[in-house]
């Protein structure tokens, strides 16, 4: 909600190198839903969170859309215990039961950018909910090194 | 006759008489415009009908027409001064003035007249207790029961007279005749809540009659079957058995309360332990009355083998019955020492982090216990927390988490359980509230960075990290820190609240207000919202803000509200005198009352009336300083400067006038809105003197001694009560009054500095008063030698001053008095009587940031003879305070 967003923001920019502006974290609240955007807890504070939205399929011509990972991050002291799971996991348990509910209904597939460089994020989508890596969008990032990254996906219907 | 009737005296013919009883009844139902229509119907008629116009003034009141209104009932009064209802409408008119000394008169002239009249004795009764006219009280109650005997409420209310007016005995037989007078099988004698609280009272009352507890124990044994509050049943029965010396027994009973699930009081753990060492009668009062986590194993030291013997019986009988109870677990902890303590302590600590309890810390500082005459204190100065065996021992305890989890995740190397992110945390917040705790803050604050780096989101950590930085002497970033926690989740009222009082400690009230306002109703102004709610802790930290920026008046002003929410606490009792009675709650009746007669003695009436008063006497030292805020001091200036700020203060003035323009303007808008939109809602508040100007208009030495009168009547143990006392005294030129100050406070904390300078400014000061009457002179020589313990000024001074050198720990605000005293009494020069400050001031107990500027502004003050201990000064605080802001 607008008066949790700054928890939102303290947690992204200590678990990524890219800091995202006002509209982001504005967008994300305007859409107010809060099955695909999350918070997880630890003992009573956020440690982990995902946003997603879902949006058209680029270039597609029969209005289909798809879901897209925009952040999830989980800070450092907590990994390798499963949140980042829970996290993805929930949103694509939501994306099941509702599959044929509302907006959902068009969606065909899940998407997100990922680091060339970044070998753990890439190897948590694939193995463990068999994301396919697509090609590489080159000078996606301006501000990290490499800027490349990888486009991973996996299709829902 | 005529003649009455033209005057106004004269029953009503048959019809009007019935228009009248219309008239009341409408007042009653509260339908006050039906109620003054008929009234004017009566009065077209007999337009000088006392009656008729008083109950027209009666009503008019109520619809905030309170000047019509007194003139109405008056002329009403006057026309017929042998009518009771006149009497009595005038009575309420007064009540609802809450002039009640006024009503009370009235009510009586109406009884003479119709001495019988239930309704006025009631109303009467009731202003009697609100009064504390106990004896009139018990008067009103008895005739009302006399003439009313089928009523329990008489019963009661007259029982609760016999036990306010000191009649024990009287109050218990009330109650017996009253439950003889009922049938047997009456509802009234089965077990409910009424019978029960009744039962409850009467053993209460027995109780309180000396030396009675085995006819209490007895009583409570035989009411048994109606009682419905069985803790308090239980309660009671214990605390009779322990007076009587019947430990067997009593521990009996506390181990029902326990089976009952009171294992969570401190209070019946507190019991227990006085069984089981069969302490004497009047330890065990004390004991069953500490608050929080107090026992008797922390009010009094016990030997060895008292611990053995309780922890003993604790293992074994109350271990199995309450496996699961924190409290059970945590009472060991003042029972258990050496190796076993450790142990005890090392499980409890390893629980509460693993857990994440942030008020870990502050919980464990209640172990740190000194003894003082025989009794236990908590050490709350740095340096006897940091030589305290327990601290310690916690510090060492909780250094060896700190390495463990930073290697293994786990608390220690033989530990078998892995540890979750948080406990690391925790183990970080704990050794920095430890480091707090001994003053130790910039180690501190080291750790909290590391828990932030952490986990960010720690809402916990902003808190304490706040008040390491106010502790360390910078309270803009304090307050800035607590913002930035506070940002984090705007729904937590708590951090919002905390924020605004840190502000207000930054002197930053405009950004206070919009903190809380972000809490308070949307609607309306905030700071009247505040008001209303009663918002008293904000109020106060507002006004010392002011205090601190010598805006006087607005500081009056908020002291003055604060004292306004004590007369309306005051004045709220009295709706419960009556529901109390009728809902049989008898015990909490009592309680209320005796709340009430020690309001004045609660802490925050006596902060708000100290600030008055300082505020006050600020206001009567430099007359000036009220009038600084609107007249610089232009003779100090360069006419080019004059010149400069002349305009300025011009363009301020009128910016200023614009805006309160402005403002009444909106005002009346809004107002004229209000009026148009709906009628009936009440025109919003408008303050007309926002800035306090009446307040600073009055005699400031008539208020302060208004202030400190109440003070000496209502907290005559707290310390500062006297030293106020004295303050106004001495400037009164009372001299007898503020002699007797120093002796009343120098009985209740003879150690303290504030006690010592006053002595001495008082041993200065007194000889020189002219015009003395003899006998004050006379009392004067007698008493005043106690002061300085019979010896001469100077001879005092040095002996403190000796004292003060060779005891290493003593504290600063007392060096800082011995100091300021030989340069007072010119037995030291003034460098040699500062080096005491600069070379042990830090090293002794009361040091902390504010005391250390304390003693900066004493060095300023002598100026380029202290100089160059001010430089020193300075360099060593800094040392020790790194963060400490402007300290020049």
């Amino acid at each position: 909600t607008k008066q949790t967003t700054k928890q939102l923001r303290k947690l992204n920019a200590a678990c990524f190198p890219v800091s995202y502006n006002e509209n982001y974290y504005r967008e994300v609240v305007k859409r107010q839903n809060d099955d695909l955007n999350k918070f997880a807890y630890w003992n009573g504070f956020v440690i982990g969170a995902v946003c997603t939205r879902v949006e058209p399929i680029p270039e597609s011509t029969n209005n289909r859309s798809r879901l897209y990972i925009m952040t999830l991050g989980v800070l450092a002291a907590y990994r390798g215990r499963n949140v980042g799971t829970k996290l993805i996991g929930s949103i694509l348990e939501y994306f099941e039961s509702n599959r044929n509910v509302g907006e959902l209904t068009t969606v065909d597939e899940i998407v997100l950018h990922v680091q060339t460089s970044n070998d753990d994020a890439i190897r948590f989508y694939t193995t463990r909910f068999g994301f396919e890596q697509g090609e590489m969008v080159e000078n996606y990032y301006r501000r990290i090194d490499p800027p490349h990254c990888y486009v991973l996906s996996k299709k829902l219907r | 006759k005529p003649g009455d009737l033209a005057l106004g005296r004269q029953p009503l013919p048959k019809k009007e008489a019935d228009l009248f009883k219309t008239v009341v009844k409408h007042y009653e139902m509260k339908k006050y415009k039906k109620g003054i229509k008929l009234a004017d119907t009566i009065l077209k008629k007999f337009p000088n009908h006392g009656e008729t116009l008083a109950m027209k003034g009666l009503t008019l009141n109520c619809l905030q027409k309170r000047e019509d209104a007194h003139a109405l009932v008056k002329k009403g009064l006057m026309n017929d001064m042998r009518s009771h209802v006149c009497w009595h409408v005038y009575g309420l008119l007064h009540r609802s003035d809450r002039n009640y000394n006024e009503a009370i008169k009235a009510y009586k002239q109406a009884l003479k007249i119709d001495p019988e009249n239930l309704q006025i004795l009631r109303d009467l009764s009731l202003l009697q207790i609100q009064m504390r006219d106990l004896d009139g009280f018990a008067v009103t109650r008895h005739t009302i029961l006399t003439l009313k005997p089928n009523t329990k409420m008489n019963w009661l209310s007259f029982a609760m007279a016999k036990y306010l007016t000191g009649d024990l005995r009287g109050a218990v037989s009330v109650i017996d005749i009253y439950l003889g007078t009922l049938t047997p099988g009456s509802p009234e004698l089965e077990r409910g809540f009424e019978s029960s609280e009744l039962a409850m009272y009467r053993n209460f009352v027995l109780a309180r009659i000396p030396k009675n507890h085995m006819e209490a124990l007895d009583h409570l044994e035989a009411c048994k079957s109606v009682v419905v509050d069985e803790g308090a049943w239980l309660k009671g029965k214990a605390h009779h058995q322990l007076q009587l010396g019947m430990h067997k027994e009593a521990k009996e009973t506390v181990l029902a309360m326990f089976r009952r699930g009171m294992t969570e009081d401190y209070a019946v753990h507190s019991a227990y332990m006085c069984c089981v060492l069969e302490l004497d009668p009047e330890s065990c009062e004390r004991a069953l009355v500490l608050k929080g986590t107090g026992t008797v194993a922390t009010m009094i030291p016990l030997t060895s083998e008292q611990k053995q013997k309780v922890w003993a019986s604790h293992k074994e009988e109350l271990r199995p019955m309450m496996a699961r109870s924190p409290a059970a677990q945590r009472v060991p902890l003042t029972l258990l020492e050496g190796d076993e303590f450790r142990k005890a302590i090392d499980a409890y600590c390893q629980k509460s982090l693993a857990k994440g309890v942030p008020s870990l810390g502050s919980d464990l500082s209640s172990l740190y216990l000194i003894v003082k005459n025989n009794l236990f204190v908590r050490a709350l100065d740095p340096v006897d927390v940091a030589s305290h065996p327990t601290y310690q021992l916690i510090v060492e305890l909780v250094d060896g988490y700190l390495e463990s989890l930073k290697k293994i995740t786990k608390f220690s190397p033989d530990n078998e359980n892995e540890q979750s992110p948080s406990s690391l945390l925790w183990t970080w917040y704990l050794r920095a509230t430890l480091h707090q705790q001994v003053g130790e803050f910039s180690e501190a604050l080291k750790l909290t960075e590391l828990c932030l780096e952490h986990t960010p989101t720690a809402v916990d950590v902003y808190e304490l990290q706040g008040s390491l930085l106010k502790g360390a002497g910078d309270i803009d970033a304090a307050a800035e820190c607590l913002d930035k926690g506070r940002e984090l989740d705007k729904q937590d009222r708590y951090i919002n609240n905390l924020t605004t009082k840190y502000m207000l400690q930054a002197n930053k009230n405009d950004i206070a207000l919009q903190r809380i306002s972000l809490f308070t109703r949307h609607e309306g102004n905030p700071e009247q919202n505040l008001f209303d709610m009663q918002c008293t802790w904000y109020e106060l930290e507002l006004a010392a803000c002011f205090a601190r920026k010598q805006e006087w008046g607005k500081c009056l002003k908020k002291y003055a509200a604060v004292v306004k929410h004590f007369d309306d606490f005051h004045e709220d009792q009295f709706d419960f005198h009556s529901y109390c009675i009728r809902k049989v709650t008898l015990r909490a009746y009592t309680d209320v009352l005796d709340f009430e007669d020690h309001l004045w003695g609660q802490p925050f009436y006596g902060v708000a009336a100290e600030g008055i008063i300082n505020a006050y006497l600020a206001i009567f030292d430099t007359p000036a300083t009220a009038m600084a805020e609107a007249e610089p001091d232009y003779a100090s200036m360069t006419p080019a400067e004059r010149k400069k700020a002349k305009a300025q203060a011009r363009k301020k003035k009128k910016a200023l006038e614009k805006k309160a323009m402005s403002q009444a303007e909106e005002a009346k808008k809004k107002n004229e809105d209000d009026q148009n939109g709906n009628k009936k809602k009440v025109a919003s508040v408008v303050d007309d003197d926002p800035n306090g100007e009446a307040l600073l208009k009055l005699d400031p030495l008539e208020e302060a001694k208004k202030y400190a009168a109440r003070l000496v009547k209502y907290s005559p143990k707290r310390f500062s009560t006297w030293i106020c006392q004295y303050d106004v005294s001495i400037r009164r030129g009372k001299v007898l009054m503020a002699l007797q100050a120093l002796l009343k406070a120098n009985v209740l904390d003879p150690e303290s500095s504030e006690i010592f300078t006053r002595i001495v400014e008082f041993s200065q000061k007194y000889p020189k008063v002219e015009g003395l009457h003899s006998t004050v002179k006379e009392v004067l020589t007698s008493e005043s030698p106690a002061l300085l313990e019979g010896k001469s000024l100077a001879e005092y001074v040095a002996k403190t001053t000796e004292h003060v050198r060779s005891d290493s720990l003593a504290s600063l605000p007392m060096k800082i008095a011995v100091a300021e005293a030989n340069i007072a009494t010119q037995s030291q020069s003034v460098p040699e009587a500062l080096s005491l400050v600069v070379d042990t001031g830090l090293k002794g107990r009361g040091v902390s940031t504010d005391s250390c500027r304390t003693a900066l502004q004493l060095f300023k003050k002598y100026g380029d003879e202290a100089a160059e201990a001010k430089s020193e000064w300075i360099a060593k605080v800094k040392e020790r305070y790194p963060l400490i802001a402007s300290f020049e």
